[in-house]
């Protein structure tokens, strides 16, 4: 079996398996948790007013702008850059489409009554390419920044590692450059089997753990009575 | 062995038409027409070589793609240049007449003869799914193999397996190149090959003595460098994003990319995109159905050839629900001992 | 079945804009003329190894011309030569028996190989002259 049809055969087969597991695993560990008793007298009974800091949060009190507004601005660009590529590029929306159906049963089209739209293949290289010159700038920053140098571990490297071959390997299959095309489209497949297999153990999980960590703290202030 | 130039003549070929012939073979080659002349000239003096074709598993449809013309064209003149000593299929003899015909040539030209085969082998339960006269597949393949010069797999069947292999392989259906691994073996795949890729390769063989250079599944690099993808004219529209939805969609109306529709082209390596089937009629792109991938190996089980390219074999609902249970039960496990964890902690305050 | 004869059919394949591929043929046309004259080779073009749509082999027609000579050449299928307007180019398209089209080529000399007559066919059509003029 080469490459190609191992990524798109039982390496995908795998790694889903992996992804599903590990998530439920990790959110289930955290939601299933005791929260420590509060015993004092509640200041807001409607503590789910709270949950409104987890948009509160979304951007910096301008105190602290001056030591976080690159991390912002390039956390931000990243993610927009990522989250653009990888759900308006035609050939990802077949793949989920197709996950969507063999999980669900029926089409995506059928339940919405439209197709998830797509953006020129032009439109989504480019995205892909700022969010890879922002992963590299926060890399220098993370190695140049002592501070952030020392409190650096693996977790963050390999982390980064893992989000950035995905896009970049799928820049590389797009414009078919430095390989055959069917390589190109094997390693891509493989960086990404390999994101969905670390992403339920390492810090990657904030992309779920953020909302729960801003929607408590949200939620415990508000009972609390203090201001968001 | 008489020189192909003599064959030539006897059969009435005069020298312009031989020129022209080879004018025809250097472009099908893709090498510059200057050398034309010079391909005449090593041409005319090259010895006749005995072919001998020998066919398995297969549907015959190799054969059909090959000699798919009612009168005789000038591409199919190579057939006429190869002494064709026996064809499984073509020959008018049969039976014992026959086997004794593929013994003699075999035996005349005893490490000089081209062994062209198509159809794979069927090497389950002691290879008894295949026989000619009592004898396995298995076995004729080994004796043919043993005085060849080199051995040609002639469509997918011989070159990966084809669908004889296809799952569940009842059989235990083989390619050529799994069972002969002590002669030269060119593989040219398809489903069926096209013609002139078939012809190409034999002409090539003819013409220069020695197997042309080959990919790292033994394709001739020359007919299977570029993929489909590579020199398909509906390129303009995948790169815009434009693609047809469904069959006979408007979009499907005005050309666009098949990518949805489950075109293979990006990761099939053939020449259908520039050679085109029937001298260049067309090929199933440009006739509004995607790539099926016949010439990579394993093709039949890669999935559906209606789903698009990107879509993967990611298992099923049910494996997922089995990995979901899973997951429920790992967090669950973990919360509770995060709580037993908690609880300690609370009580030593 | 009814209904398919509402459907309009549009046969496309984009095959019939010219793409600007001729110009630069021509380009390279002209450096091999040039490199010819100036004590090199014959040369010749297969226009089969170029992507060239039918819009562009229109073009082609048109921009080469047709000047003195036009030959045509009955070999197991009819092979049609014509001069350019430039003299010294040559479009050479051979066909076999069926029609279609095997060689598609535009040659760079005094006169295509396939008009010369092959040395071995004149001195075998001499035999056979001289055998017809025994008495």
């Amino acid at each position: 079996m080469d490459l190609l049809a191992f990524t798109r055969g039982p390496g995908m087969h795998w790694a889903l398996t992996i992804f599903v597991i590990g998530i439920l695993w990790r959110l289930l560990g955290i939601l299933l948790l005791r929260g420590r008793r509060d015993l004092s007298e509640p200041r807001n009974t409607a503590v789910w007013k709270g949950l409104r800091l987890i948009g509160l949060r979304s951007w910096p009190r301008k105190e602290f702008l001056g030591g976080t507004a690159f991390g912002e601005i390039m956390g931000y660009t990243f993610h927009i850059g990522f989250l653009v590529a990888l759900f308006f590029y035609l050939p990802h929306i077949l793949y989920f489409e197709d996950l969507f159906k063999g999980v669900l049963g029926v089409n995506f089209h059928r339940v919405f009554g439209f197709d998830w739209p797509s953006l020129p293949g032009a439109a989504i290289y480019f995205f892909a390419a700022v969010s890879v010159a922002a992963l590299v700038a926060v890399l220098v920053h993370r190695i140049w920044d002592p501070v952030k140098r020392m409190l650096s571990n693996f977790d963050d490297y390999f982390s980064w590692f893992v989000t950035i071959a995905p896009v970049a390997t799928g820049m590389l299959a797009f414009s078919h450059f430095g390989a055959p095309y069917p390589t190109l489209l094997a390693v891509h497949l493989l960086a990404v089997e390999l994101l969905m297999v670390w992403f339920p153990f390492g810090k990657l999980m904030h992309s779920f753990t953020i909302f729960l960590a801003r929607g408590t703290q949200g939620m415990q202030f508000e009972r609390k009575g203090a201001p968001l | 062995m008489t020189t192909l130039g003599d064959a030539l003549q006897a059969s009435g070929v005069n020298r312009r038409a031989f020129l022209k012939f080879c004018s025809a073979l250097t472009s099908l080659m893709a090498l510059p027409p200057g050398m034309a002349p010079a391909i005449a000239q090593a041409l005319a003096k090259a010895k006749r070589p005995s072919v001998i074709w020998l066919s398995f598993q297969e549907c015959t449809g190799c054969t059909e793609s090959l000699t798919r013309s009612s009168s005789p064209t000038l591409e199919n003149l190579i057939l006429d240049l190869v002494s064709l000593d026996y064809h499984h299929t073509l020959m008018a003899a049969s039976g014992t007449a026959a086997e004794a015909a593929r013994a003699a040539a075999m035996k005349e030209w005893d490490g000089k003869y081209l062994l062209l085969v198509d159809g794979s082998i069927p090497t389950s339960d002691g290879g008894i799914y295949g026989t000619w006269g009592g004898e396995s597949f298995v076995d004729i393949l080994q004796q043919g193999v043993k005085g060849a010069a080199a051995v040609v797999a002639i469509g997918s069947c011989a070159s990966f397996g084809g669908i004889p292999k296809a799952n569940p392989n009842p059989t235990g259906a083989r390619a050529v190149s799994d069972l002969v691994k002590d002669k030269p073996v060119i593989n040219v795949p398809g489903c069926p090959p096209i013609a002139v890729v078939m012809t190409g390769v034999l002409a090539h063989y003819l013409t220069f003595g020695k197997i042309p250079e080959l990919d790292e599944q033994l394709r001739p690099r020359a007919f299977y460098g570029d993929t489909i993808h590579d020199r398909c004219y509906r390129r303009p529209f995948y790169d815009q994003g434009k693609f047809a939805k469904t069959f006979d969609d408007e979009g499907a109306r005005n050309g666009w990319c098949l990518y949805e529709l489950g075109c293979k082209g990006p990761i099939t390596h053939n020449a259908c995109a520039t050679v085109k089937w029937n001298a260049g009629t067309s090929f199933p792109i440009q006739s509004g159905h995607g790539c099926l991938g016949c010439s990579e190996p394993d093709f039949w089980d890669k999935g559906s050839f209606y789903k698009a390219l990107s879509t993967t074999e990611w298992g099923n609902a049910k494996t997922l629900g089995a990995a979901a249970a899973v997951g429920i039960a790992a967090g669950a496990a973990a919360a509770y001992f995060g709580r037993k964890r908690q609880e300690k902690v609370e009580k030593e305050g | 079945m009814s209904g398919l004869d509402k459907i309009a059919v549009k046969v496309v394949d984009g095959a019939d804009a010219p793409t600007g591929n001729v110009r630069a043929l021509m380009h390279e046309l002209a450096q091999l003329v040039d490199a010819w004259t100036r004590g090199g080779e014959p040369a010749s073009i297969d226009l089969r190894s170029l992507p060239l749509t039918r819009g562009d082999y229109a073009e082609l027609d048109t921009v080469l011309g047709a000047g003195a000579v036009s030959a045509s050449v009955e070999a197991f299928g009819a092979s049609e030569v014509r001069e350019s307007q430039y003299p010294g180019v040559w479009r050479v398209t051979h066909r076999n028996e069926a029609g279609e089209v095997v060689a598609d080529l535009v040659e760079i000399c005094e006169v295509p190989l396939i008009l010369r007559a092959p040395g071995e066919d004149v001195t075998d059509g001499l035999i056979r002259l001289k055998e017809a003029l025994q008495p």
